[in-house]
């Protein structure tokens, strides 16, 4: 981890903590917590993509499966969220497993398309879920919730402690689980396991020489990234107090792999600009609600025209070294 | 000398700031066959992919008579008339046999008369015309050799650059290809053939270039390089 | 027995749509390296292009599957001259283009949303009455589903098997360098693909959208089932994705009648996970077919 690397991620912890003590309105702070959801699965996102190259489309199923194992841990066993959220991520983490040892063998393209049905088939078997699984009063619920979502699990708590002021709890615990998938991107980025990465990528026939093993390598940087994204899953649960089939919508997983491109694939601050920038312009296009989306797919095709190397990558590569001269081999991660 | 059909001048190229090729000048009169040779690795493939435009220059000029081929897309510069038979062959794998001659008359000109000239090559190059239905991929190493030469003999060019025909074949198959491109002289055909095993193509060779590092270190006629023995040891191994 | 012919028949016509849109999807990978995440939005826009040739400007019916070809066409040409073009050369292509064409495919069914609205229409394009097979019902238009999108599928691998053209386009598929030497303008030629898929899944969401809804969204499932027969016949393998449609299809409509139409999607999705550890360069494909 560089230098710039602390000094930036510091500014930036330290800026998100202050944030509340400018009384900003509540909206701005449900916008700021969805966006640690959002980002905490793009930095995952990232290094499924970026550095193990597993062109995995599978992200949000895994966002979405932690979400759902969390709500039922919470409504079937009556635990409080903050057992279940963990268990969330665990059940990510097996759910990636047995995707990885379907799928990661493929092709890369294949890949891409068998994790996309995945995570419809979920969305399929979820909105079609109209099986009776408990009596709720008179009306009947399905194990999932079907189309109408799973609810009444609870959340985690902070109307007890904080009142009225709950949504911060919520807000530093997004902050939180951020940071500790930042966190943990970076140090897998920056560790002799990128390093093995950056050699398979660079050099195969070096890599295998060395006994270096593709598919553990990528198995282990999958259920690493299933890990936070499953998570983000539960605390998005807890958050919206509702968990639905609209996780697993194509848009939203499609949205937030722009995020990832957008940013800059592979590099370590790439999924922070990405999910901020596109937040961003989809706020900008709310005032014009009739162009919002046509101007979102807008952005999203000129910024893959213009910035090929998305945000960071531009900066790290084209920028940086115009303003000062970085030192060679800064910026170059992804080769 | 009478004005080239092919001029290449102060040429440089190379990939991803490597230079391969540092200013290196070459001629090419009409009806004749040069040959480049040289030691692998050393910017003789680049050159030809130059010239078929491939790859970029990044300074100098290449002429085919008039037309400035440095300027043009590798399409253009077939439609040109240059006719690029490269190494590694670069078939189509799935294709057969005719459908990857009758690529070879892709553009609007051989187009016309296709069919005869596939006619025409099955008659120069027997073997192709045995294994007309199979599929390029399942062909021999000779046999593709042969393919590509064929490939390259549909279409009307001007001029023909063959880049290490006797790579990686069997002594026969070498003769077998060598007697292919003898006859192509004798039919009047202006080739640049680059080979890296000298010996063979001295017979042929109307001009020879030594091309090493990236430059051209020597020319001149097959019969003055035999007397200079210090090149002979350098670049054909004694 | 009926219920093997209504499997059978209704297998087949779904077989046919869906071998129609995977066909031009294959050939956009094959050529290009490009999953074309507009493809569904492709569909969407047939779709409602016959709509409104036949029912907004009261055309007679057949130019209104004319017309839907066309639409595909042309935004099939557009999306090429528009943005492929500037990303050709782009080393992360295979990624970014993903992203790009799915931005396209929002902004197609925005364009759409705004043109006719989210309300569901009916397909006009629709023969009337039917005949029986025993006792099965089986009407005209899903014989004209599977007999035309049969003659269409023929004639694209005529045109792809046999012409200047079709040569042109498997030779940039199999080796875009060699197909350049051979004076092959492959700008050329990924243009002429992308108009052909284009077509192709304009003419499958006509086809579809006669026997379900047309709506904004519509495109996404078959999309995505064109996705799956394209990876099991083998990446570009046009003639295994052939193969591939009518027997996912079948597989589709048999489990979709013995455990229940929500298991359908989740079965196929299964087979072809297990087809595919089994050969994983896809089951059409020649095991040691060598890519250059």
């Amino acid at each position: 981890m560089s230098r710039r690397d602390i000094v930036v991620g510091l500014a930036l912890l330290a800026a998100l903590l202050a944030v509340p003590a400018l009384d900003p309105s509540r909206y701005i702070i449900g916008q700021l917590t969805l966006f640690f959801i959002w980002a905490t699965i793009v930095t995952q996102w990232n290094l499924v993509l970026g550095v193990a190259g597993i062109f995995s489309l599978a992200q949000t199923a895994l966002f979405a499966f932690g979400g759902y194992v969390t709500g039922m841990i919470g409504l079937y066993f009556g635990w409080p969220l903050w057992f279940a959220l963990p268990v969330g991520g665990l059940a990510a983490v097996a759910f990636s497993l047995l995707i990885g040892v379907a799928c990661l063998r493929l092709r890369g393209a294949y890949v891409a398309l068998l994790t996309l049905a995945i995570s419809q088939v979920m969305y399929l078997l979820i909105i079609t879920d109209t099986e009776c699984f408990y009596m709720d009063g008179v009306t009947c619920r399905n194990l999932t919730g079907g189309t109408r979502g799973l609810t009444k699990y609870g959340d985690f708590g902070f109307r007890e402690i904080l009142g009225a002021q709950w949504i911060l709890g919520n807000y530093y615990l997004g902050a939180a689980i951020l940071a500790l998938a930042t966190l943990a991107s970076f140090i897998i980025i920056r560790s002799p396991l990128g390093m093995a990465f950056r050699a398979l990528r660079d050099n195969q026939v070096y890599a295998r020489s060395r006994g270096i093993s593709r598919f553990k390598y990528q198995l282990l940087v999958f259920a690493v990234s299933a890990f936070f994204t499953g998570l983000a899953g539960g605390f998005y649960a807890g958050h919206f107090k509702v968990m639905g089939a609209n996780t697993l919508y194509l848009s939203l997983s499609l949205f937030l792999l722009s995020m990832v491109i957008v940013g800059g694939v592979g590099r370590v601050w790439g999924p922070l600009a990405g999910a901020a920038t596109l937040m961003i312009a989809d706020e900008a296009f709310k005032e014009f609600v009739e162009y919002r989306n046509l101007g979102i797919g807008a952005v999203m095709v000129l910024f893959v025209m213009l910035l090929p190397k998305g945000i960071a990558g531009t900066i790290e590569d084209t920028l940086l070294p115009r303003f000062k001269r970085a030192p060679k081999g800064e910026g170059q991660e992804t080769g | 000398m009478p004005d080239p059909l092919l001029a290449l001048e102060d040429v440089s190229a190379g990939y991803q700031g490597n230079q391969v090729l540092k200013g290196l000048s070459l001629a090419v009169p009409e009806g004749a066959l040069v040959t480049i040779i040289g030691p692998n690795g050393h910017g003789k493939s680049t050159l030809l992919r130059c010239v078929s435009g491939l790859v970029r220059t990044t300074r100098g000029t290449i002429r085919l008579r008039d037309t400035p081929l440095h300027r043009l897309k590798p399409n253009e510069i077939v439609a040109a008339g240059v006719v690029h038979i490269p190494q590694g062959d670069m078939l189509f794998p799935d294709m057969t046999v005719r459908d990857n001659l009758l690529m070879g008359a892709y553009l609007p000109a051989a187009f016309a008369n296709g069919r005869q000239r596939l006619e025409e090559i099955f008659v120069l190059l027997p073997v192709l015309a045995e294994r007309r239905r199979q599929i390029a991929s399942t062909l021999s190493g000779g046999e593709r050799r042969m393919l590509a030469i064929g490939r390259g003999l549909m279409s009307v060019g001007r001029i023909l650059l063959i880049d290490e025909p006797s790579l990686g074949l069997a002594p026969i198959a070498i003769d077998q290809i060598y007697a292919a491109i003898a006859g192509l002289k004798r039919s009047g055909r202006t080739i640049l053939l680059v080979e890296e095993n000298a010996t063979r193509v001295l017979d042929l060779a109307d001009m020879v270039y030594l091309l090493d590092n990236g430059q051209m270190v020597w020319q001149g006629a097959p019969r003055d390089l035999a007397s200079r023995q210090e090149l002979l040891a350098t670049y054909l191994g004694g | 027995m009926d219920t093997f012919t209504q499997i059978v028949l209704s297998g087949l016509t779904l077989g046919a749509m869906y071998a129609l849109s995977a066909i031009g999807l294959s050939l956009v990978w094959g050529s290009l390296n490009m999953l074309n995440m507009a493809h569904g939005a492709l569909l969407t826009l047939g779709g409602y292009a016959s709509f409104a040739a036949i029912t907004q400007m009261g055309l007679p019916l057949f130019a209104g599957l004319l017309g839907a070809m066309a639409v595909g066409l042309l935004v099939g040409l557009a999306i090429y001259a528009a943005v492929v073009r500037f990303m050709l050369t782009d080393p992360a292509f295979e990624t970014n283009i993903i992203v790009a064409s799915f931005g396209l495919a929002i902004i197609l069914e925005n364009v759409i949303l705004k043109l006719f609205g989210a309300y569901p229409f009916t397909q006009p394009f629709a023969l009337k009455s039917g005949l029986y097979i025993g006792a099965v019902h089986m009407p005209y238009q899903n014989l004209f589903i599977i007999v035309g999108s049969a003659a269409l599928m023929m004639a694209t691998a005529w045109v792809i098997t046999n012409t200047r053209m079709g040569r042109a386009i498997r030779a940039t598929a199999q080796n875009r360098e060699g197909a350049e030497l051979m004076g092959v303008s492959v700008n050329l030629v990924f243009a002429q693909v992308l108009a052909i898929g284009g077509m192709l899944a304009a003419v499958s969401g006509v086809m579809l959208s006669s026997i379900t809804t047309l709506a904004p969204t519509m495109g996404y499932d078959p999309m995505l089932k064109a996705f799956i027969i394209v990876v099991i016949a083998g990446l570009g393998n046009t003639m295994g994705a052939l193969y591939a449609a009518f027997i996912l299809a079948l597989f589709e409509v048999s489990v979709q009648y013995m455990l229940g139409v929500r298991f359908g999607f989740p079965a196929l999705l299964l087979l072809v996970i297990i087809a595919l550890i089994w050969r994983p360069d896809g089951v059409f494909m020649k095991p040691k077919a060598q890519r250059q």
